[in-house]
């Protein structure tokens, strides 16, 4: 395709999506893979399995959440819109990646604590996370395209930042959570620490290659916006 | 056995659909763009 060169971001999104798609092909491959010969847990059994996806999409989701608060601050100094698109994409797929944690997380509960929700301090502070980054998207939904409402957003997505490490220690904050601690080195049993360490590569390899995508589709929303504005323009000049 | 495949199975159909619907979206919009160039002469 021809015409004006696109903003950098979305030609380094572009430029990084074959590569990433091959990779995370390679990678699907090997994980799945590796996660059926996994070991059983001794204690919860084959259910544990869903260690290896459950904790990689919460991962993701932060680092969309964490994108979105940088991008936001990067268009709030610089104002270039390639950066207003940036936070708005890593937000879009983020909450993707954050829905998808909370629906693994209540089936994982279910087969192990024997009820799909508790209203503990991780589990509401994730479901805060998720209404918050879900009302940056109406937000942008309702308004796109406004400067204004620009701004505003990448405040937003400064300040909604706040709420993740509330979450990702929320664990070591509540006395008696029904949520299990935050994995650290070695606390994991024999055989467990490959398929999770696949799990998160996986799992972000697939975030980025979203993430490229959804920036190139901004990008080219964009452009068939402003070309629509002038046709419009040129139209009523008639 | 059946959470395990519920949990990847959700996982991996969400991503597979987000992802199609993305890569159709561009295709739609890079070809409706370069048929504008075209009749724009360029």
């Amino acid at each position: 395709m021809q015409g004006p060169p696109a903003d950098p971001i979305a030609r380094a999104a572009r430029r990084a999506l074959p590569a990433t798609g091959i990779v995370l092909a390679g990678l699907t491959v090997v994980y799945a893979w590796v996660v059926w010969n996994a070991p059983p847990d001794r204690v919860q059994g084959v259910i544990q399995k869903i260690l290896y996806v459950h904790p990689p999409l919460a991962f993701a989701a932060y680092l969309g959440f964490l994108i979105t608060g940088v991008a936001g601050a990067l268009y709030l100094v610089r104002r270039d819109d390639a950066y207003d698109r940036l936070a708005s994409a890593a937000a879009e797929v983020g909450v993707l990646f954050a829905t998808l944690m909370l629906i693994t997380g209540p089936i994982w509960a279910r087969g192990t604590w024997g009820r799909w929700w508790s209203w503990d301090l991780r589990l509401t502070l994730t479901l805060l996370l998720w209404f918050v980054y879900v009302a940056y998207l109406l937000l942008r939904t309702f308004t796109e395209g406004s400067e204004r409402i620009a701004r505003f957003a990448a405040v937003y997505g400064i300040a909604g930042l706040a709420v993740i490490p509330l979450n990702y220690f929320a664990v070591q904050l509540s006395q008696g959570s029904i949520h299990p601690e935050n994995l650290e080195r070695g606390s994991l049993g024999p055989g467990m620490g490959l398929p999770f360490l696949l799990g998160v590569l996986t799992t972000l390899t697939a975030f980025l290659f979203l993430l490229a995508l959804r920036v190139d589709v901004g990008e080219l929303r964009a452009r068939a916006r402003a070309r629509l504005e002038r046709a419009w323009a040129r139209g009523e000049a008639a | 056995m059946s959470y395990v495949v519920a949990a990847y199975g959700i996982t991996a159909l969400a991503l597979v659909v987000y992802g199609l619907r993305l890569a159709r979206e561009r295709r739609t919009l890079r070809r409706e763009l370069a048929i504008e160039m075209e009749s724009n002469g360029g």
